[in-house]
């Protein structure tokens, strides 16, 4: 029997006031129960946008989201206790104590009494916040305050919980807490979606990955079947100096379709690269260009990322 | 559930409100410090106010040229700016406008002064038997402060015996004139009897009889309203702190209403703010005195002051949620909102006495809603008023603050589904 499916978003589109270009262009998207899913791009692609409408917090200006099978705009409050939200920023009162966070949080959603007690203990013990549990959270650390947002979206026990890159800033060790955290909530049933730009995240955690760009989802598919879709093909040539313009004008007049230059690095994609390839080697000769590498194939998302979109995952910390 | 709910809102927020430190010296320890200084400070201040132009209206019921007398005299005087009624005006209607504060003073002279005052000088001359003295009335709006009333009343005085001793001179001349041309008319006393012709103006005429408003009278409820309306500045900082740390896009992933959020916003600074007002009062009933201060009198009616108290709070609050809900930063919010309820205090008559204000200014208090709150005080605590008195001056705070609610519900509701 195939799984249920939490999330599905139809020809959904956002322009935010004054933009030129949507945030999120005509997406679709379909998310299965229980998949650990990771929405990859770079920083402005989209990401957080497309994580606010699939969460209910962002209307979209077209499109649908039905979120386990209920229409958001018909009923969002029907789906609200399904949802668990970490966004961005820490999204607790740093004035109040860890319990007191928890507690507000539960009690929003009706939580009360022994059950509320109850999931506290749980929600603190998942975050491992036993010691701080009387601490007002301004006083704990930067990757203390992460795991108690991610307490906070959790307190509920919701079916589907929602994070917007809640690695960001935050230390080794915290971060690979909050990967085996995660984990274990997926492996126990719970739907997760995940916004990042760090790779090695999506590669270790996720077994559902969607690359977004300029607000369209680019490509979808598992870490090994993407590379296995999109890099095999790949030639990357590593100059030593950044490539002359003349150089790259006629290079990429002859290559126009198949091949980038960014820097000193360019990036051939092609079903037939062993004759383009001699042409470019050819031509960089003729122009006195220094060859330092050449690489065969995207050995890594990081790179497949470079080939799909021509930029880095990292041009730049903000989302 | 949805009062659970309300309840958990409410008591995050006392915890936020409580635990911040800043925000507790705004809304109390300032008011208080700020309070006792300002009223001991003006308590001086008022003493001195020489160059105030005090408006008179003057009902003359007399005939005679003691009643114009009187009228020239005042015209003539340096501070006084005289307005005669008209001749059969309606003197009850005249009196009800001054104890509402609509007019400031009034004399009445009476119809019989001119031969009141004959009789009066023959009677010193010992040409006849005592005569009674002529009683001038004087009322004066009952929030007008202490001192300003009793310039007025010795000015008034002072005019009284300048007419009387002119009248004696002209008495004593008629007489003179008398005996030269009868030498064997009657003569007058040896001794001219001490009895006065004007009866002298006591400070207790004020209209109602009310108790005589003081100073801590008009400062203590002016500047608790200033107090209360300062709540704009910690509402809108934990408000827009709440949208800058991510705790309202958290919020808006919760079942939620709207109403719960504000009234979880409302609850909390309606308990502070009659905290506040209950601290203020009695700041100026038992802690002003120990100053040299007077004792607050707060008039007879419980029920006015809380309908005007819980009003006035909600005016605040109401508009402290608007500037909260409409301001985009913190600085924005405790800048604007600072600055904005400072300007509604001096424009309302809080930081000065509206009476003292030139006429024009008088008439743009009317804009701000702490000048409400303020006369409304003022009806109970001087003018003796009830619940009826302080209804009207509720009614325009409490439309003022659904107005300000429904904006800021409207803004919140914007800001929660974009």
């Amino acid at each position: 029997m195939p799984a249920k499916l939490m999330i599905e978003v139809v020809k959904t589109r956002k322009t935010y006031a004054g933009a030129k270009q949507p945030a999120v262009d005509d997406v679709d998207l379909t998310i299965p129960q229980g998949t650990f899913f990771g929405l990859l791009g770079p920083n402005g692609a989209g990401k957080t946008t497309l994580l606010s409408i699939m969460s209910g917090l962002l209307k979209p200006d077209a499109g649908t989201l039905t979120v386990a099978g209920v229409n958001v705009s018909r009923n969002f409050d029907g789906v609200k206790r399904l949802i668990g939200v970490v966004p961005q920023e820490l999204a607790v009162y740093p004035i109040l104590t860890v319990r007191e966070n928890l507690s507000f949080f539960g009690g929003m959603f009706g939580l009360r009494g022994k059950k509320l007690k109850a999931r506290i203990a749980e929600c603190v013990a998942i975050a491992a916040l036993e010691s701080f549990v009387d601490t007002r959270a301004e006083f704990l650390s930067g990757g203390l305050k992460r795991r108690l947002s991610l307490a906070a979206g959790l307190v509920h026990e919701p079916e589907i919980l929602f994070l917007d890159e809640p690695t960001v800033g935050i230390d080794p060790q915290t971060r690979n807490f909050i990967y085996d955290s995660l984990n274990r909530l997926n492996s126990a049933g719970m739907t997760i979606i995940y916004t990042t730009h760090y790779m090695e995240e999506v590669e270790k955690m996720c077994n559902d990955i969607a690359i977004i760009d300029h607000g369209k989802i680019i490509a979808r598919g598992t870490a090994a079947g993407l590379l296995a879709q999109y890099g095999a093909n790949v030639v990357t040539i590593k100059a030593r100096e950044a490539i002359p313009p003349a150089t790259w004008r006629q290079l990429t007049a002859d290559h126009a379709a198949d091949l980038s230059v960014d820097g000193n690095i360019i990036t051939l994609k092609s079903d037939g690269h062993q004759d383009a390839l001699a042409e470019i080697m050819a031509k960089l000769r003729q122009h006195g260009v220094t060859i330092r590498s050449i690489h065969m194939g995207a050995e890594n998302l990081e790179e497949m990322f470079l080939l799909l979109t021509g930029t880095s995952l990292r041009d730049g910390e903000a989302p | 559930m949805i009062f659970h709910k309300l309840w958990v809102m409410v008591v995050k927020e006392l915890r936020v409100i409580l635990r911040d430190k800043e925000a507790l010296l705004i809304l109390f320890a300032l008011p208080v410090m700020f309070v006792t200084i300002m009223s001991l400070a003006q308590q001086d201040a008022f003493k001195e106010k020489g160059g105030v132009t005090l408006p008179v209206t003057v009902i003359n019921k007399d005939a005679g040229k003691i009643g114009q007398g009187i009228i020239d005299a005042l015209s003539g005087r340096k501070g006084f700016k005289v307005d005669v009624a008209a001749p059969g005006a309606d003197e009850a209607a005249i009196k009800k406008d001054v104890a509402a504060g609509r007019l400031k003073f009034a004399i009445i002279i009476p119809a019989d002064a001119a031969e009141k005052v004959d009789a009066g000088v023959k009677a010193q001359l010992g040409l006849s038997p005592s005569a009674a003295a002529v009683r001038v009335e004087f009322i004066s709006d009952p929030s007008m402060q202490g001192t300003i009333r009793k310039i007025a009343i010795s000015s008034i005085n002072r005019i009284l015996q300048g007419i009387e001793t002119t009248a004696l001179l002209e008495g004593v001349t008629r007489m003179n004139e008398r005996m030269r041309r009868y030498p064997a008319g009657p003569k007058p006393a040896d001794t001219p009897k001490q009895a006065r012709l004007f009866a002298e103006i006591d400070d207790d005429h004020s209209a109602g009889n009310a108790p005589f408003p003081t100073s801590v009278q008009q400062n203590m409820p002016a500047w608790t309203l200033f107090a209360m309306f300062f709540l704009v500045i910690p509402l809108s900082a934990t408000f827009v702190r709440e949208a800058q740390q991510g705790s309202l896009v958290r919020l808006k992933s919760m079942p939620v209403p709207t109403w719960i959020f504000v009234a979880g916003k409302m609850v909390p600074y309606f308990i502070i703010n009659q905290i506040q007002f209950v601290l203020m009062m009695l700041t100026g009933m038992y802690l002003l005195p120990l100053f040299g201060s007077e004792v607050l009198e707060i008039g007879h009616s419980w029920g006015g002051i809380a309908l005007l108290a819980a009003s006035a709070s909600i005016a605040a609050i109401g508009y402290g949620l608007l500037i909260a809900t409409f301001c985009k930063t913190g600085e924005q919010a405790t800048t604007f909102g600072g600055t904005s309820v400072i300007i509604l205090a001096a424009v309302g008559g809080i930081m000065v006495p509206k009476f003292v204000m030139p006429s024009y200014l008088q008439k743009m208090t009317a804009v701000s809603p702490m000048s409400w709150g303020l006369e409304g005080f003022l009806d109970i605590f001087v003018r003796n008023g009830t619940v009826a008195e302080a209804f009207p001056h509720s009614l325009r705070l409490l439309a003022f603050a659904s107005i300000c609610i429904g904006l800021a519900i409207f803004r919140l509701y914007q800001i929660l589904s974009r």
